[in-house]
C-alpha cells in the first residue's frame, strides 16, 4: 500500500509537472507531424528578439542572486547570531517581501518614486526623475528583486546557523574572538545552505516574469509570455520557454555536484543544546542603526507608499467592485491548492526522508526543477498538454490553475515536510509498525500528528505562494475565472494608480493575515506543549 | 520449538558488515541477551528480527515459519505479532498513556473491541500505570515512560518481546528496581524474551542466556547460574 500511494504521488507530479514541459518541447520541433526546427531558426536569426533578452535574464538573475546574497547573510548572522534588539520582530518584517508578488514591490516604488509620492517633498525634483528614470531598467529591476528574494537567504542563513554544533563554536571561542570564529567555523559550517540559497535566488529571478514586465526590461520570461498571449505563437513561446528549461537544468545539475547531500544535513539543533550568541556590547546601537535603515529602505518605504497612494475616497470601493469575484476565486483556489499541496508534499517529503523509493532523488530533483522555472513554462507546458479534443473539460476548468500549484509548488511543502519528518524518530512510526498498524493508519495516527507543526507551516506557506501566484496562472486561467494576482495586473494597463495601490494592499493585507493565523495557531500549539 | 530462528544471517551498510553470518536460534519461553559493545550489530541483529530490516542473505525464522530469505521480507513487521521496546522508547507525544494502550490493541485481532478497555486497564495495574492513564508521555517520569513503553509492547499478548536497551538512560536504583519488575512480569506472562544491552550485569541479572556479539558476529556462551523464572530450568 505504501509503495503504491508513493508511487501514485510520483505519477502526479510527472503528469502535471514533467509530461506538459515534454509535450511543449515536441510541440515545438513538430508541426504538422514533420520535425523541423524552423521556429528555433527564427528566434536564433533575430539578436534582439532571442540573445538580447537571453543575456539580460542572467544579467539580472546573477546580480539578483549575488545582492540578495550580500544582504541576506550579514542580515541573518545578525537577526539569528546576535543579541540585537527585537531581532524576531524584524525578521518577521524582514520575510514580508517573500509573501508578496515581487511585482508589488515593483508598484510600490513606482508609487514611491512618482512626481506626487512620498519621497517627493523630500528629494530634489531631477533627483527624483534620475531614480526614475532608472526603475524602468536593470537598476531598477534589480533594487525590487533583491528586495523580494533577499528574505529566502536571509531565512536559509537563519535556518542554518539553527543547525551548527554550538560545540564546534565553543571550540573555535576558545582559540579565538567572535569574528574569526564565525569566519573560519560558523560561515564555513553554513556555506552549502548559503550556495543553496543563492542559487535558489538565481533561478526564481530567472523565472521572474511580473516585475521586468511592469518595468519593461526584456527578459526571457517576458518574450515566452508575449509570443503566448500577444502572437498566440505557440511554437515560438516553447522555442523561447526552452533556454530557460535549459539553463535551470544546468544550474540544478550544478547545485548537484557542488552540493551533494549537503543540504540534507541540515538538522536543527537538539533540544537542551541552545545556539551561541554573540553580545555586540557597544556595536548594538549601531547594528541596530543600519537593520533598521535597512528595513525602512526595503519594507517600511514601499508598503507606506502603497498604502499612502491607496487612500483616495473611491478606491477601496471600486477595487472591491472590480475585483471582488476574483479575490473569491483567489481564496478558493489557494485553499484547494495548498491542501493538494500539503498532501503531495508530505507524502513527497516522506519519500525523500526515508528513500521509501529508490527514484527518491529524482523525485527531489523534480519538484526543485519545477519550483525553479519561469511559473509562465509551466503554464505552458499545461497548455500544450491539456489543450486537445479529449481533455477540453479539463482545459475549460479551473483544474490548469490547481495542477500548476501542484507543479510549482510541491518542492515547497515536500522540503518543509522532509525537514519536520526529520525531527521525528523513525521508532515511533517502528513501533506503530510493530503493534500491527497498516501504514495508512501509521501516517493518520503516528506520522502526521507528530509532524502537525509541519503540516500546518505546509499549508500555510503553499496557500501564501498560490494566493500570490502570478506567472503560471496567467496563463492557464480559464476565461473569466482570473485570480486577484492576475486581475490586478491586468488593471495595472489602464487602471487609476489608486485603485492598484488599493487592490495591491487588498491582497497584501490577506496575505498577513494568512501569516498571523499561522503565528497564532504555533503560539497556541507551543503553549499546550 | 524455537521461537526464533537465524542461518547465516547478514546484513550490511556501505559496505560495511553490521551482521555477519549470523546463526542462532531461541527457544520459545527463553530469557536472551545479546551483549556487546557500542556498533557491534546487537541492535541490526533485534531490529532484523522485528522486521524493521530486511537481511542482505541467510534465512530468519519464527515459531519455525521464516519470516525474511533471500534478501526479502517473507512476513511484514506488523504481521509476525513480536512486541518491541525502542531504545529511545518511542512513545507518541500526543497520545495519552491508554491511547497508546487502545492503539496497540486496534490492530490485534485476538481482542474484542468490547474487551479492550478491560485489558487495557488489567496492562496498566501489571505495570503499575493505573493512575496515569490520562497522562501524556510529556508529563511522565523516565520510569513511568519505560513502563508505558512495556505496556504497550505487552498488551497484545505478543509470544516474543525484543528490548533494545531500554533502560540504559536511567539510574542504577531505577535501572535495579525495573530489571524486577520486568522478570516479574516475565515469569507472569511467559513471552521469549530478547534484550540488548552493553552492560554485562544487566545481561547476568536478566538473561538466562548471554550470546556475545562484537564485529557483527556472535558466540553463545551459556549461564552458569539458573535463574529465577527461566522456563527451561
Amino acid at each position: 500500500m505504501r509503495r503504491l500511494t508513493l508511487l501514485l504521488v510520483v505519477v502526479t507530479l510527472v503528469i502535471v509537472g514533467l509530461l506538459p514541459l515534454a509535450v511543449m518541447l515536441g510541440k515545438s520541433v513538430i508541426v504538422d507531424g514533420r520535425l523541423t526546427f524552423a521556429v528555433y531558426e527564427k528566434l536564433f536569426s533575430n539578436s534582439g528578439q532571442y540573445w538580447v533578452p537571453i543575456r539580460h535574464s542572467l544579467m539580472l538573475a546573477a546580480l539578483t542572486a549575488g545582492g540578495a546574497t550580500l544582504t541576506g547573510v550579514p542580515l541573518g548572522l545578525l537577526l539569528g547570531k546576535t543579541d540585537l534588539p527585537m531581532r524576531r520582530i524584524l525578521a518577521i518584517l524582514f520575510s514580508i517581501p517573500l509573501l508578496l508578488p515581487p511585482y508589488i514591490l515593483a508598484v510600490c516604488w513606482f508609487n514611491l518614486l512618482a512626481s506626487d509620492g512620498i519621497l517627493a517633498p523630500i528629494i530634489p525634483e531631477r533627483t527624483l526623475e534620475l531614480l526614475s528614470h532608472r526603475l524602468f531598467d536593470l537598476p531598477g529591476c534589480l533594487w525590487v528583486l533583491v528586495s523580494a528574494f533577499m528574505p529566502l537567504v536571509m531565512i536559509l542563513t537563519l535556518a542554518c546557523l539553527h543547525a551548527v554544533n554550538p560545540r564546534l563554536e565553543e571550540a573555535g571561542r576558545l582559540i579565538a574572538r567572535w569574528p574569526a570564529v564565525l569566519w573560519r567555523v560558523t560561515l564555513p559550517a553554513i556555506l552549502p545552505g548559503i550556495l543553496f540559497a543563492a542559487i535558489l535566488v538565481f533561478l526564481l529571478a530567472l523565472g521572474e516574469v511580473g516585475v521586468p514586465m511592469y518595468l519593461r526590461y526584456p527578459v526571457l520570461p517576458v518574450e515566452t509570455l508575449t509570443q503566448f498571449a500577444a502572437f498566440y505563437d505557440f511554437g515560438a513561446a516553447a522555442a523561447a520557454a526552452s533556454p530557460l528549461l535549459a539553463i535551470v537544468l544546468a544550474v540544478l545539475a550544478l547545485e548537484h555536484l557542488l552540493l551533494r547531500d549537503q543540504t540534507y544535513r541540515l538538522r536543527p539543533t537538539t533540544p537542551g543544546r541552545r545556539m551561541l550568541s554573540i553580545r555586540l556590547r557597544g556595536w548594538r546601537v549601531p547594528a541596530m542603526l543600519v537593520v533598521g535603515l535597512l528595513a525602512t529602505a526595503i519594507v517600511v518605504l514601499p508598503l507606506l507608499a502603497l498604502i499612502v497612494s491607496s487612500l483616495s475616497p473611491f478606491a477601496y470601493g471600486d477595487a472591491w467592485l472590480r475585483a471582488a469575484d476574483a479575490l473569491g476565486r483567489s481564496l478558493v483556489f489557494a485553499g484547494v491548492g495548498a491542501t493538494l499541496l500539503t498532501a503531495v508534499g508530505f507524502l513527497c517529503g516522506y519519500l525523500i526522508h526515508n528513500r521509501a523509493l529508490r527514484i527518491w532523488r529524482a523525485v527531489d530533483t523534480l519538484t526543485l526543477l519545477l519550483f525553479t522555472l519561469p511559473g509562465t513554462v509551466i503554464g505552458i507546458g499545461l497548455v500544450a498538454l491539456w489543450n486537445r479534443s479529449g481533455s477540453a473539460f479539463l482545459y475549460a476548468s479551473s483544474a490548469l490553475v490547481i495542477f500548476a500549484y501542484i507543479a510549482q509548488y510541491t518542492a515547497l511543502t515536500s522540503r518543509i515536510s522532509t525537514a519536520t519528518l526529520a525531527n521525528v524518530p523513525p521508532s515511533l512510526e517502528e513501533a506503530a509498525q510493530m503493534i500491527g498498524a497498516p501504514w495508512f493508519a501509521r501516517l493518520a495516527y503516528v506520522v502526521v500528528p507528530a509532524a502537525f507543526p509541519g503540516v500546518l507551516a505546509a499549508w500555510f506557506t503553499a496557500f501564501i505562494f498560490c494566493f500570490r501566484d502570478l506567472g503560471a496562472s496567467m496563463v492557464v486561467y480559464p476565461a473569466g475565472q482570473d485570480t486577484l494576482p492576475v486581475r490586478i495586473f491586468t488593471l495595472m494597463a489602464n487602471g487609476a494608480p489608486s485603485l492598484i495601490a488599493a487592490l495591491c494592499v487588498l491582497l497584501v493585507s490577506v496575505t498577513l493575515i494568512a501569516m498571523a493565523i499561522l503565528g497564532l495557531l504555533f503560539q497556541g500549539w507551543a503553549l499546550r506543549r | 520449538m524455537n521461537a526464533i530462528e537465524l542461518k547465516a544471517v547478514s546484513k550490511t551498510y556501505d559496505r560495511v558488515p553490521a551482521v555477519d553470518s549470523v546463526s542462532t536460534s531461541i527457544q520459545r519461553g527463553e530469557r536472551v541477551v545479546i551483549l556487546g559493545p557500542s556498533g557491534c550489530g546487537k541492535t541490526t541483529l533485534l531490529r532484523l528480527v522485528a522486521g524493521l530490516e530486511v537481511p542482505d542473505s541467510g534465512t530468519l525464522s519464527i515459531d519455525g515459519q521464516p519470516v525474511a530469505a533471500g534478501g526479502h521480507n517473507l512476513v511484514e513487521p506488523e504481521q509476525r505479532h513480536i512486541g518491541m521496546v525502542f531504545q529511545d522508547l518511542a512513545l507518541w507525544p500526543h497520545m495519552t498513556v491508554s491511547q497508546h494502550l487502545e492503539f496497540a490493541l486496534r490492530y490485534d485481532l485476538r481482542t474484542k473491541s468490547a474487551d479492550r478497555p478491560a485489558r487495557i486497564r488489567e496492562v496498566l495495574e501489571m505495570v503499575r500505570m493505573g493512575n496515569r492513564a490520562l497522562a501524556r508521555p510529556g508529563e511522565l517520569s523516565g520510569g513511568q515512560q519505560q513502563r508505558v513503553a512495556l505496556a504497550r509492547a505487552l498488551v497484545a499478548n505478543p509470544a516474543i518481546l525484543l528490548m533494545d536497551e531500554p533502560l540504559s538512560s536511567l539510574d542504577s536504583d531505577l535501572n535495579l528496581h525495573l530489571r524486577q519488575e520486568l522478570l516479574t512480569l516475565y515469569a507472569a506472562l511467559g513471552f521469549t524474551l530478547v534484550y540488548v544491552t552493553h552492560n554485562r550485569e544487566e545481561a547476568e541479572a536478566i538473561g538466562t542466556r548471554v550470546i556475545a556479539m562484537r564485529d557483527g558476529r556472535t558466540g553463545d556462551s551459556a549461564m552458569t547460574r539458573a535463574k529465577p523464572g527461566n522456563r527451561q530450568s
